[in-house]
């Protein structure tokens, strides 16, 4: 009997069933794309921050140290240098999976055709790297250098079956030079000499236009510097440092073991750089501050403005539906009514309407939630161009949000229809 | 018609007053759809004015540099008047010399203390800041190179001009020396570990001359449109300064803010359309009970036109007062979270209020309408009888 009545009321009163369904199906859409975007608006935004360049540098150890004694600068003599081949080891870490892209660099100091002396440095424009693991990467300053405008010609492409000997040009120094892309460059380095072709200049806005940048090998080759690297550049996704971070960074070794292990399973910048110098053979690895810092309070800004407007919209979506459900319900007091009126109790009249909105709330909270997985990846392809990942725990949260917010919606309206005296509503005051 | 006018409010008024728990409900929902409004889009145009603060943290977007040789201090301040001063964030102006210490060539940089401060908010300093004369500050790499912590006492010697000059000569000028109180480590990860920083007036009392500017480093808020017509501005106005923009900064914050921004609009976008249906929806419920009443009223004689004019009164009432509310706490909320987020308030929009205020009336009628007419259809003899 409590079935068919519930089934009765479902499909008697579908509109104004079908009106609350969609009512609760709206705010757990809204809850469910709020509460996705949110939970992955972090990393979204960490990524959008990698333009802004690396935000590890690892240089050997020595080096600081001996530019700092000899007044050394500008000559490639600093004698300290990093392994070319240990460079694959970068991917390697224990957080291999969140350094998004590196590269290395090697300077040297070449003659132009004309006398003048330039720094050439050597990097990686779109190398690619098969990692032992199986993975495929793309890696350089294409992407470590997003902001340089590529004011003639192109980016030197790295790939399979393209020219290797190729150069890219400083603005600044293409005016001094006259370079134009296309023409070809002689460099006279320290121990041999190569013709290079100029594919494109650049504007960067810095020191680097009054450089030459080409491929590591033939900055290598230039300098006498085989298989030799001076530093590299690590763009890493990392969490914002804390206290224990800081204290790590210091010194690793007055933490206690659960407290290293926290830190060390952590992908602070201190925590990455620490494993990669433990895989870099006379490194020193250090966060760039400037890049670092900055991205730990942006993204926290953004994570926490987007938790206040989720909770917003929680509390409105709640409010929404804890409304509609006493509106209809107050709406039914002649029903109710009647039902006393030949005998129901109190306690089978609440069943009997919790049950119906319940049941409502079930299907309109499956049916939400799924558009709001919608909503999420609009917001998700507009916005970064790319999925915004769905965690496993939005669904229990939003279940219980939903059945919750139903029931605590029906309060006032239970309390309104157990106090409601037959006689009153029957006659229709 | 006086009459007629006086009766439409009493019958208004007492419907308001009569059915109070109704029309709670109803107002609640028109009030939480307009505070949603109201707070969201009052975030929206905030937040690249917050955010644009939070970037500055990437340090100067600006850089003076001298056309020939160096400049000075004032026209360093001719060329920062042509920014609007509620945009500039800070103003650092630069002179690198090379000193000695404990007879090794280091490099030292000259500064404005509190603009460095300012337009590189990311040094992080083991120690204090120097603050007073004879105060200063060293990178990593030198306190680790001269073994110096916060606190220790370090002699800078200049070699003058004129002893380099001199020695040629043989004869022998002494260096100017100068003590100084060590009161902070400078750590950034970069190439500023290398320096000592000092006040611009040890500087000149080192040298004993008055200190030319090599560089100065200016951070400033604004989009990177506008810093090229500063940009382009300054470099016309202050023929020895020509004024650069950081590029890896400018444009990189570009991308970002614009990403952000077009987050939040479409997250307000989807969070309004989702509530202004559901007020909708409330509203609906509402009014769709009263068909009892709509009922008896058509038995008694009234017309369809003034059941409508009534209860669309009644409604467009009620999101007034709803449309109100919300702006306020509307606004309430939106400078909680600019405070708890960005620790600074947000500006009042005025404009804001009689949107809000007309979109809540807007909802609140198109919500009415339906059922109302729906209701004026009817057979007043049916739905009295209960059917």
């Amino acid at each position: 009997m409590f079935v068919r009545m519930i089934a009765g009321a479902l499909f008697r009163q579908w509109k104004k069933m079908l009106m609350i369904g969609f009512t609760i199906a709206l705010g757990a859409s809204l809850a469910t794309a709020m509460l996705s975007v949110m939970m992955d608006v972090g990393d979204k935004v960490n990524q959008e921050l990698k333009t802004y360049g690396a935000n590890i540098t690892v240089v050997p150890k020595d080096a600081s140290v001996l530019n700092n004694l000899y007044d050394i600068e500008g000559e490639d003599s600093s004698g300290a240098y990093l392994a070319e081949d240990e460079l694959g080891k970068v991917k390697t870490i224990f957080w291999a999976f969140n350094i998004v892209d590196f590269t290395p660099f090697t300077s040297t100091n070449a003659v132009a055709a004309d006398g003048e002396a330039v720094k050439v440095t050597g990097s990686w424009f779109n190398h690619h790297m098969e990692l032992p693991t199986g993975e495929e990467l793309d890696a350089g300053i294409r992407n470590l250098r997003s902001w340089w405008e590529i004011t003639d010609g192109t980016w030197i492409d790295e790939q399979e079956g393209s020219n290797a000997n190729v150069a890219m040009v400083g603005t600044a120094l293409a005016d001094k030079l006259g370079i134009h892309a296309g023409d070809t460059l002689t460099l006279q380095g320290n121990t041999s000499d190569l013709s290079l072709e100029v594919v494109g200049i650049f504007d960067a806005g810095g020191d680097e236009d009054d450089q030459v940048f080409t491929t590591l090998d033939n900055a290598q080759t230039l300098g006498g510097l085989d298989g030799k690297v001076d530093s590299i550049e690590v763009s890493a996704l990392t969490t914002p440092d804390n206290e224990l971070s800081e204290k790590a960074a210091k010194d690793p070794g007055s933490l206690t073991v659960s407290q290293y292990e926290t830190w060390y399973c952590t992908a602070y910048a201190s925590s990455i750089c620490y494993q990669l110098q433990e895989v870099i053979t006379d490194s020193v690895a250090s966060p760039v501050r400037q890049v670092a810092d900055s991205e730990g309070s942006i993204l926290e800004k953004t994570q926490l403005l987007m938790i206040l407007i989720t909770i917003l919209s929680l509390i409105g979506a709640a409010l929404g539906i804890c409304n509609l459900v006493t509106a209809s319900v107050m709406e039914r007091s002649s029903e109710i009514g009647l039902m006393k009126a030949i005998g129901a109790q109190n306690t089978s009249i609440t069943g009997l309407v919790l049950t119906e909105i319940i049941v409502t709330a079930i299907i309109g909270g499956i049916c939400g939630f799924f558009a709001g997985l919608g909503f999420a990846q609009i917001i998700g392809h507009t916005v970064f161009g790319s999925a915004i990942s769905i965690r496993p725990m939005l669904i229990p949260i939003v279940a219980i949000l939903v059945i919750v917010v139903t029931l605590v919606g029906s309060v006032p309206a239970v309390r309104m229809l157990l106090k409601l005296r037959p006689t009153e509503v029957l006659h229709g005051r | 018609m006086n009459k007629k006018r006086k009766m439409y409010f009493r019958m208004l008024t007492a419907s308001l007053m009569r059915r109070r728990s109704r029309m709670v409900v109803a107002l609640l929902a028109i009030m939480i759809g307009a505070t949603i409004l109201s707070g969201l889009v009052t975030i929206y145009y905030d937040v690249p004015r917050q955010m644009g603060a939070q970037f500055r943290n990437y340090g100067a977007n600006m850089l003076f540099t001298a056309t020939e040789g160096t400049f000075t201090q004032e026209e360093v301040d001719k060329a920062v008047s042509d920014i609007p001063k509620e945009n500039i964030v800070g103003v650092a102006p630069y002179h690198y010399e090379s000193v000695r210490i404990n007879e090794t060539v280091q490099m030292a940089a000259a500064t404005d203390m509190a603009g460095a401060q300012k337009t590189s908010p990311f040094w992080a300093v083991t120690g204090e800041w120097p603050a007073a004369s004879g105060e200063i500050m060293i990178g990593e790499s030198i306190a680790e190179t001269y073994r110096l912590e916060a606190g220790d006492v370090m002699t800078v010697a200049w070699t003058p001009d004129e002893a380099a000059a001199a020695a040629d000569e043989e004869e022998y000028v002494l260096d100017n020396t100068k003590e100084f109180k060590v009161t902070g480590v400078l750590e950034t990860g970069g190439s500023e570990e290398d320096y000592v920083y000092m006040s611009l007036e040890d500087m000149a009392e080192l040298t004993q001359k008055e200190v030319a500017l090599d560089v100065c480093e200016l951070s400033v808020s604004a989009t990177s449109d506008e810093l090229t017509s500063y940009a382009e501005k300054i470099s016309a106005d202050v023929p020895s300064i020509s004024a650069r923009l950081v590029k890896r900064v400018t444009q990189s914050e570009t991308t970002v803010l614009s990403k952000l921004q077009a987050l939040v609009l479409l997250v307000t976008i989807v969070v309004l359309a989702l509530t202004m249906i559901c007020v909708a929806t409330t509203m609906t419920a509402v009014v769709a009970e009263r068909r009892k009443e709509i009922g008896l009223r058509k038995a008694l004689g009234a017309s369809d036109k003034s059941i409508v004019s009534e209860f669309m009164g009644e409604g467009l009432s009620l999101g007034l007062l709803g449309g109100i509310l919300g702006s306020i706490l509307g606004f309430l909320f939106a400078q909680a979270v600019s405070v708890s987020v960005f620790h600074s308030s947000i500006s009042f929009r005025p404009a804001l209020m009689p949107i809000t205020i007309i979109v809540a009336i807007a909802v609140t009628a198109v919500a009415c309408i339906l059922p109302i007419r729906s209701a004026t259809k009817i057979d007043a003899a049916l739905v009295l009888k209960g059917e």
